[in-house]
């Protein structure tokens, strides 16, 4: 019997979160590597709809691990089901996505299984026949290849973005799906979740950004910002400054980038007139992709970039912004 | 709108007795915190009966660790610190013992070893050490005895019994925190302690800005030379084996300087293949487009420092001024409740190019003089004078007296100024008269109307570096390097009298000669329409490296530098 | 609370490259001064000790020293070298047994550690004591019943949550401002005990790490940087192409 991979995927109120299709993606490429056999389960109490979705990709089976107990979502009732469900069923790997609700508990889970998570990766190796894991230390300066050490099941997440979602294999007929009944005792659950609500935040938090358009002196003045809104808003971005533009007010602190501002890594950073002075490069080089645009072909921004446009910004971000709209709108 | 640091006013601040506050945790006050602890160790194994405490013995540090605001090149004379701790080689970290010396004059391309070793410059003996390095471990020492060191408290004003001559210097005040931008108390507002001490000791370094209030209040100054100043501009370098031995130490003078300006370049090797190098300029020079930073970078450039730079990398840079005016620019050193030590005071051997070892010493002094004072209860000017008294019947006055006149020598360039300190040696430091007249550096910049536009011999110092990113950098990257980190949220701690000055009368006559003699780029010229010369002075404070070289150079002297709120500042790991 | 590498410290592998080089200057690690800014603030509501643990060699005391100098009680070190190699399962492990004869009503930590990152010793450690947890915490008020806790959830979503006492809590950063120590907190922070804890005493609780670091490197980038030339109306056109069929955020 190959050892089988468990992608365990996220869900909120009947929603599948997105980031469930990068860990699917993870799971197949490891399946590829190692020949193990790649399962996925949906967790919560009535979750068939989310299994079939789940079934439309490349994956041998789907479990839907169910119990009214599990709405609404706690650490003691995901890690108690998981927990039976895991000890019968004895996967070699358990992945998840690194978010919130699966760090809440899944160190709780493994811990309680007596193993171990290896968290936050954003990548993997297969060397010699070993699974070895990759993750940023010390807050990017290094990467670490982390292996376990201990029996399966082995528990990791994966960091969002580390896998293209638009990446998962679709199956070309359907996975089985098996239920999975979970029995969870009285008293098991101590905490009481309220409802979930939206608030709007003081400060905007550009490390959750997927999207960062980033001005700095280039921009000339203060006015001109509001072209460079206008981009970000179309682009469905957030809007972010060097160090210079927030020093003297254009922009309000919390939209700093660099070593005394905010350190982001999103899937796309845009700098428009920003020269790429080490003090800002720190706070943005973890990017995924990074598109320049500076009039001085000698910017020190340009070594980071994988796109780079030596111009104007001026001349670029109007034809830039109407062609960013044409694309969103016929698509 | 710029608002300056100042102390925030109608609060109550708390009070906290001392029997001896040390404001400055470098070399002088670390030894003087040390030497003070033996002898009342000493004092109380002798006398069961009438314990001295150390418990209201105070050292404030502004850094956030102690030694993290500590730079030097360095080389370290062992003589005052036998003194203070014999054997002390077995346990201090010193980097390595000096192996070779070589005096340097360069061109452009070539360079000249003099064939003798001048004798100041003679290091046998000595020590290569990361200042850094030696003032934590010597720290570490001070705190075992049990004197409590405050680390991220700056000690931001004096507090006199009264307004007159007579006054008495009674405590320290230490700075507020929590203080916006604006000038107003944020949530978590502290405000500085008023430590009511019956000694004050001033070891600030370099132009201590609580030593120049004192100077100024009792115009301690009157009998003196003017103090005058060089700004070091050092970088740490990692380099491929081989290239310099530890304990290598060479000195060069010449290029990229002309005639013109006083200043030259130190390597020290140190072990692991670390380099210490870096390039002083005297604050008095002529043209106010010279940079420091950007003279260092030129130097670099030489083939020989090239060869042993290439394929290394620079891990840390920083800046700090140092006190050349020598014996006679040393103002009085003890009164009505106070003492000023090392730097501070002025106590730098400049032919020898070390403060360090005197540092030390005037530390030592002034805590025999404090524990005196501490057994009669007796803090007065009279009792005080004694540290006067004792450093000038010392080796310090022994040291500095052979080259009283060394830097006044070269008020008139390069060539005469060798000439008089060759005659200097050869006088016990006389010269051509007893004591040569000084004057302060800012004094001898010139304006740009007196001056070639292009910069002339000069030209290649002027301005910012541009850097290639490998073997020289531009400023900005340079000062990524110093680690240099504040609390962004408060009040510019550069204090301009008048922007005014700045935005009107500077940026015509001298070009805003801050832009370039301050190694952080604190100060910025920014385009404003609204100005009648379309620029406005713009302060990036939080880039402050607390080498002092504004509150020295600015032509206008309208310039005044103040503790930012404490913990904020470069980390010299290393240097 | 935990004693990591400073944020802009240059930072060397060691010889096995296997961790770092400790000679570095250190730090609290700021995630959990916002813990101890929170336990204080709740002692300064409703009474009671603040009582600070770390693990780690002898220099980690720092840590406790500024803590207690800002109103903790007393602390507790596990002080060995061995303590900086264990993962986040031993450290709760070890924590778990120093603490066992203490009767805390809550037990906080950061959000994360800025060297690790791993997010994950807070609930481990409720797990081992059985204690109920929750994570990345903006609030606590206290109940009949215990605590109501604001739980902060992704993309701008929050949530209260009930709890019984006594907790574990991983606190979110930045939620307060950072109290400053005074210089009197610092003397009677002198004063303040802190129990030292020998590896030997929590020896039986730890085993052999669970997971291992192979190997520490420095990220190599790959980057070739692609011109995008033309008029601009063409540039407009080639970067929207990009956008959409290589990144993929169209």
């Amino acid at each position: 019997m190959p050892d089988t991979i468990l992608v365990v995927v996220e869900q909120r109120e009947g929603k599948l979160n997105r980031v469930s299709w990068e860990t699917i993606t993870a799971g197949q490429a490891i399946a590829a590597t190692t020949g193990w056999t790649l399962e996925a389960a949906v967790v919560g109490a009535s979750v068939s709809a989310l299994a079939a979705e789940v079934a439309a990709k490349k994956v041998a089976k789907v479990y839907t691990v169910e119990s009214p107990k599990l709405e609404p979502y706690t650490p003691d009732a995901f890690a108690a089901a998981l927990k039976q469900f895991l000890t019968t069923k004895q996967p070699k790997l358990v992945l998840m996505p690194h978010t919130y609700q699966v760090r809440d508990f899944v160190p709780k889970l493994a811990t309680a299984m007596g193993r171990t998570v290896i968290s936050d990766c954003i990548g993997f190796k297969h060397e010699n026949g070993k699974l070895v894991f990759t993750r940023q230390m010390f807050q990017g300066k290094f990467a670490a290849d982390v292996s376990f050490a201990s029996d399966a099941p082995w528990f990791v997440t994966f960091q969002n973005g580390a896998f293209r979602g638009d990446k998962a294999e679709a199956a070309a007929c359907a996975a089985p799906v098996e239920a999975v009944s979970i029995e969870i005792a009285d008293g098991v659950i101590r905490n009481k979740p309220q409802e979930v609500f939206k608030e709007a935040k003081q400060a905007v938090d550009l490390t959750q950004a997927e999207i960062i358009v980033s001005v700095g002196r280039g921009i000339k003045e203060q006015k001109n910002i509001e072209m460079v809104k206008q981009l970000a808003e179309a682009l469905g971005g957030e809007l972010a400054a060097s160090r210079p533009i927030c020093d003297s007010g254009w922009l309000p602190m919390d939209r700093q980038i660099g070593s005394s501002g905010q350190t982001v890594a999103p899937k796309l950073y845009l700098a428009l007139g920003i020269s790429g002075a080490i003090q800002h490069i720190v706070g943005m080089k973890g990017s995924r992709a990074i598109i320049a645009v500076n009039k001085d072909s000698e910017a020190p921004i340009f070594e980071i970039a994988d796109y780079a446009v030596v111009g104007n910004l001026f001349d670029i971000v109007p034809p830039l912004i109407e062609e960013v709209k044409k694309a969103k709108a016929g698509s | 709108m710029l608002i300056f640091r100042k102390p925030i006013e109608g609060v109550e601040r708390p009070q906290m007795p001392a029997d001896v506050v040390i404001v400055g945790g470098g070399p002088a006050g670390m030894a003087c915190a040390l030497r003070l602890s033996q002898l009342i160790d000493q004092h109380n194994a002798a006398h069961p009966d009438s314990q001295l405490s150390k418990e209201n013995i105070y050292v404030l540090e502004k850094a956030r660790e102690i030694g993290q605001h500590c730079l030097s090149g360095a080389l370290l004379d062992p003589r005052s610190m036998r003194e203070l701790l014999p054997g002390f080689e077995k346990e201090a970290p010193l980097d390595a013992e000096v192996t070779k010396e070589a005096v340097y004059f360069l061109t452009e391309k070539s360079k000249f070893k003099l064939p003798i070793t001048p004798p100041p410059l003679r290091d046998h003996g000595n020590y290569v050490i990361s200042l850094n390095r030696f003032v934590k471990w010597l720290g570490s020492k001070v705190e075992e005895t049990g004197i409590t060191i405050f680390t991220g408290f700056a000690g931001s004003e004096l507090i006199f019994s009264d307004d007159s001559k007579e006054a008495r210097v009674t405590g320290v005040r230490t700075d507020d925190k929590g203080i916006d931008k604006e000038g107003h108390k944020k949530s978590n507002f502290e405000p500085g302690y008023d430590l009511n001490a019956k000694i004050v000791i001033l070891a600030e370094g370099p132009r201590g800005s609580l030593t120049k209030q004192l100077v100024n209040k009792f115009n301690l100054a009157k009998n003196s030379n003017p103090q005058t100043y060089g700004v070091g501009v050092k970088e740490l370098w990692e380099v491929p084996p081989g290239r310099i031995a530890p304990g290598e130490v060479i000195y060069t003078m010449g290029w990229p300087l002309t005639t013109k300006e006083y200043g030259g370049a130190w390597i020290y090797g140190s072990k692991e293949n670390v380099v210490s190098l870096g390039f002083v300029t005297g604050l008095d020079y002529r043209d106010p487009r010279l940079d420091p930073q950007h003279v260092l970078q030129d130097f670099k450039q030489h083939p020989f420092v090239a060869k042993l730079l290439a394929g290394g990398k620079m891990i840390r840079y920083g800046a700090k001024s140092m006190p050349y005016g020598g014996w006679w620019a040393i103002p009085p050193v003890a009164g009505n409740g106070w003492m000023i030590l090392g730097d501070s005071a002025g106590f730098l051997n400049s032919a020898r190019l070390k403060g360090i070892h005197l540092a030390i010493k005037s530390g030592m002094l002034a805590a025999e003089t404090a524990f005196e004072a501490l057994k009669k209860d007796d803090s007065s000017a009279a009792t005080l004078a004694a540290f006067q008294r004792s450093v000038e019947s010392s080796w310090i006055k022994e040291e500095l007296w052979k080259v009283r006149n060394m830097h006044q020598g070269f008020d008139h360039g390069f060539y005469a100024g060798m000439f008089h300190s060759a005659l200097q040696m050869v006088t016990g430091g006389r010269g051509l008269r007893n004591r040569y007249p000084g004057s302060a550096g800012y004094q001898h910049m010139r304006k740009l109307s007196d001056l070639p536009t292009d910069g002339g011999a000069e030209a290649d110092l002027l301005g910012p570096a541009k850097g290639d990113g490998k073997l020289t950098f531009d400023k900005l990257t340079d000062l990524y390097h110093s680690g240099t980190k504040h609390e962004e949220d408060q009040p510019s701690h550069l204090v301009i009298d008048d922007t005014n000055i700045c935005n009107t009368r500077c940026v015509k006559e001298f070009g805003s000669p801050c832009q370039n003699f301050c190694p952080a780029n604190v100060y910025e010229m920014v385009d404003d329409a609204s100005q009648a010369n379309g620029k406005r002075i713009s302060l990036n404070p939080s880039n402050c490296v607390h080498c002092k070289t504004c509150d020295i150079a600015d032509p206008y002297q309208i310039i005044t530098w103040v503790p930012p709120e404490g913990g904020g500042g470069p980390n010299y790991d290393g240097m | 609370m935990k004693q990591v590498p400073q944020k802009d410290a240059p930072l060397k592998l060691n010889e096995t490259a296997a961790w770092i080089r400790d000679d570095v200057s250190y730090e609290v690690n700021e995630p959990d001064a916002f813990a101890l800014e929170e336990s204080l603030r709740q002692k300064e509501k409703h009474g009671g000790e603040v009582v600070v643990i770390t693990s780690g060699p002898a220099r980690s005391q720092q840590v406790l020293r500024e803590a207690l100098a800002k109103g903790a009680d007393r602390a507790i070190h596990l002080e060995d070298n061995a303590f900086v190699g264990l993962d986040a399962f031993n450290t709760a492990k070890a924590f778990a047994a120093a603490i066992k004869d203490e009767k805390f009503d809550l037990i906080f930590t950061g959000l994360q550690s800025d060297d690790y990152g791993y997010a994950q010793t807070g609930v481990i450690l409720a797990e081992l004591l059985g204690w109920p947890h929750a994570t990345i915490i903006m609030q606590i008020e206290k109940t009949d019943t215990g605590i109501r806790v604001k739980r902060e959830l992704e993309a701008g979503f929050f949530q209260f949550v009930d709890m019984p006492l006594p907790a574990v809590l991983t606190i979110q950063s930045g939620i307060n401002k950072l109290r400053y120590a005074t210089l009197i907190g610092i003397k009677q922070a002198k004063n303040k005990p802190i129990r030292k804890v020998p590896l030997a005493e929590v020896q039986s609780a730890i085993g052999g790490n669970l997971q291992k670091i192979e190997r520490l490197y420095v990220p190599q980038k790959t980057k070739k940087t692609e011109h995008i030339e033309g008029t601009p109306n063409e540039i407009a056109k080639k970067l929207v192409d990009k956008l959409r069929n290589e990144l993929r955020v169209l």
